[in-house]
């Protein structure tokens, strides 16, 4: 059975439209990969010696399990961000003779494939031979990193539960953030040192073996509590969408019905985001990235050393919505392709709806960022500067980048199962357009007029926003040209 | 109305669909039979613009669909579940649509005036969205939309699937009603012969993609349907 979902899995992803483009990305993220299993290893090696030579801690053993939670603070995050929910469209397995335990429990067997669950070993096994061994003998060092990795796979169900049940919410994100401010406030008021409670906690598997059974319980219990929740949701109605919650609040806003066809393509729009989870969440965290400002602008060192990677934390500040969300600017609107195309409109009144959507947006953004002006006028500067550059040659970019092979997003099934997570690939897109501004920065800054850079920068900007017209000429005439492609794409499943 | 020339589509060197002539008149129903594969549906598609063909054109009132918007006007079209926008309710899909075509309030109440009977209750009011209706629903919504802004051509592909035995006779009656009253030019494929030789006065069988048979008018379009699908 296994065998055939083993087959079936790859068969979707080898025979999807965008094998092509997914093979590149998925090489790119091969290739990152090795490259993090090398550091992790060369850092898991050298791992004692920096602590002992470099840090001049004698007792490398108890320094380390002291760090030990703040690793796995981290790696929860890293989880967060770039683990995506085990997915297999289960719909079709569910009349035929195949066990509905054997589904789940392929699904999560088979989310254990990744890299993050891989860090620990690469990080500290050679720790466990090099430091505990010789000390404490070799039964301590396979006690210890057994644990260790447990604990990992514990938190590696705890994210897939977390996600499958809080993702639909703003919620998940508001008790995460919550979390961490606790134990931020914890280790900074000096309650209690978490690193000593950490050392307790780790050293306890080197002094006590039984200890062991203790992570072997836990990460046993978060996968039969995943295992339940999974198989809840094995029923078609879990997987259709639940609840009409946000159809009051999404009603029409009556003042866009003034602009015509174009204010009623954004009516829809707007309704297409509030509705479905998926560009939900997009739109909900561009609203938290809208802080991603604080962790940097805050930092002298950034302003004074490196004023030319603001510019990119400003790109994306005022820019994430219409980066995120215009990835896939055709294909949230895939499932009626056909429609738009028989209906009375231009489609240059399509494409100027998407662009004011976008452009809106990113208004709000840049408005909403405004108040960074405390961190100095250089900041504000910058901000403005890359809402023009967003709002004048990055739009652009992504409404004709939109247009590359774009695929069906599944809005309708886009609960439990049918997660196509916000993972590292989209991520990835997002680099030509956040590197763009650097085209016109780095010819200044590096001979030494980085004000001039941003001003460059700006100008670009407004450069293109004052010919947007052309532009959206443009875009509409390539939109028209390839309507048939795209059309036939999105009539594909997924 | 409609006329159609040289119309070749092609994938992969397999011909789907080929069609050297074909004019359809203003005001004729307009029925279209064949097996599955027979290219019923990847015409429609080429004939509202939707498919690159390989060669030929197709005219709507002397246009070129591929060179002008004119004909979206007064064409009404519902092939498949891509016509709908499933995060609508059916209400604000129809307001959407009406939009679209500068309907007032008046307009879209005459509308529903028009479709109360099929919609029988389930469909106008409601607060599901079209992606969670039953296809019965989802097919008198998409059928109910196509009629909008006042077409002239009414293009459907199997409009009778999924309905009920009450709403396909209620269906067959009103798009009866509505062409005696506005003179719509229907192109309709259905796999039922009994309801489209009802409603249609001319008939063509598809088979690999041409023109098999072209019947008119006469009485006993029937039996020679039945007789070509028995072989």
């Amino acid at each position: 059975m296994i065998k055939f979902f083993l087959s079936h899995s790859w068969k979707k992803f080898s025979r999807s439209v965008s094998f092509g483009k997914e093979m590149t990305t998925t090489l790119f993220l091969a290739f990152l990969g090795v490259m993090l299993v090398g550091y992790a290893l060369a850092l898991g090696f050298g791992l004692n010696h920096i602590i002992i030579k470099g840090l001049k801690i004698d007792d490398s053993v108890t320094f380390l399990n002291g760090l030990l939670l703040y690793y796995f603070g981290f790696e929860f995050v890293l989880r967060f961000f770039f683990q995506t929910l085990p997915v297999l469209d289960a719909q079709p397995y569910l009349h035929l003779p195949v066990k509905k335990s054997g589904i789940v429990h392929y699904l999560l067997i088979k989310s254990m494939l990744n890299v993050i669950n891989l860090l620990p070993l690469l990080l500290f096994a050679p720790f466990a031979f090099v430091a505990i061994a010789p000390v404490y003998g070799t039964l301590a060092a396979w006690i210890w990193l057994p644990g260790i990795w447990l604990t990992g796979i514990m938190f590696h169900y705890l994210v897939i539960l977390f996600k499958k049940e809080l993702d639909d919410s703003i919620w998940g994100l508001i008790i995460l953030i919550g979390l961490f401010v606790l134990f931020g406030a914890i280790d900074y008021y000096g309650w209690f040192k978490l690193s000593d409670v950490s050392a307790f906690m780790f050293t306890a598997f080197i002094t006590q073996p039984l200890f062991i059974l203790i992570p072997i319980a836990l990460s046993t219990g978060v996968y039969f509590l995943c295992y339940y929740f999974f198989r809840q949701g094995m029923y078609i109605e879990g997987m259709s969408r639940q609840k009409n919650d946000l159809y009051g609040v999404t009603k029409d806003i009556s003042f866009l019905n003034s602009f015509g066809n174009i204010g009623a393509w954004i009516n829809l729009e707007l309704k297409l985001i509030l509705r479905n989870k998926r560009p939900r969440n997009i739109f909900y965290l561009s609203l938290f990235f809208l802080s991603y400002g604080l962790a940097f602008y805050t930092r002298k060192q950034y302003a004074e050393d490196m004023p030319g990677f603001l510019l990119f934390v400003s790109t994306f500040v005022t820019g994430t919505f219409m980066i995120n969300y215009g990835q896939f600017l055709f294909s949230w609107q895939g499932g009626h392709f056909d429609f738009t195309l028989t209906q009375p409109v231009s489609i240059r009144n399509y494409v100027e709806a998407k662009y004011w959507l976008l452009c809106s947006v990113t208004i709000i953004c840049s408005v909403l960022s405004v108040p960074y002006v405390y961190f100095g006028w250089q900041i504000l500067a910058m901000q403005l500067a890359a809402a023009a550059f967003n709002l004048g040659i990055n739009v652009f970019i992504i409404l004709n980048m939109a247009m590359w092979e774009p695929k069906k997003m599944d809005l309708k099934k886009s609960t439990v199962f049918n997660y196509q997570g916000v993972g590292a690939a989209q991520w990835l897109m997002g680099f030509p357009i956040l590197l763009g501004p650097y085209v016109f920065y780095l010819p200044f800054s590096l001979t030494g007029y980085s004000n001039v850079g941003i001003l460059a920068v700006g100008l670009a900007g407004v450069i293109g926003i004052v010919f947007r017209k052309k532009f959206l000429a443009i875009t509409t005439n390539r939109l028209i040209e390839k309507r048939y492609v795209i059309a036939a794409n999105f009539r594909k499943e997924g | 109305m409609i006329s159609i020339k040289d119309l070749k589509k092609e994938y992969k060197g397999t011909t789907v669909v080929d069609v050297t002539e074909l004019t359809i008149a203003q005001g004729e129903s307009f029925g279209l039979v064949g097996n599955n594969g027979a290219g019923k549906t990847t015409l429609f598609r080429m004939i509202l613009d939707l498919i690159k063909p390989t060669s030929g054109e197709v005219q709507i009132s002397g246009k070129n669909v591929q060179t002008t918007d004119e004909w979206k006007k007064y064409t009404g079209s519902f092939l498949d579940e891509n016509f709908l926008i499933s995060y609508l309710t059916p209400d604000e899909y129809f307001k959407f649509v009406g939009q679209l075509h500068g309907y007032s309030d008046a307009d879209l109440k005459n509308f529903y005036a028009v479709f109360e009977e099929l919609f029988n209750g389930e469909i106008q009011g409601k607060t599901k969205y079209l992606g969670d209706l039953s296809k019965g629903n989802l097919k008198k919504a998409g059928v109910a939309a196509a009629f909008m802004g006042n077409p002239q051509v009414v293009v459907l592909d199997e409009p009778f699937e999924n309905l009920d035995p009450t709403s396909q006779i209620r269906l067959k009656d009103l798009l009866k009603q509505l062409q005696r009253e506005r003179n719509i030019t229907y192109l309709i494929s259905s796999h039922d012969l009994n309801h489209v030789t009802e409603l249609c006065n001319r008939i063509v069988i598809l088979e690999k993609g041409q023109v098999i048979k072209d019947l008119k008018g006469s009485s006993n379009i029937l039996t020679e349907l039945e007789e070509y699908f028995k072989a």
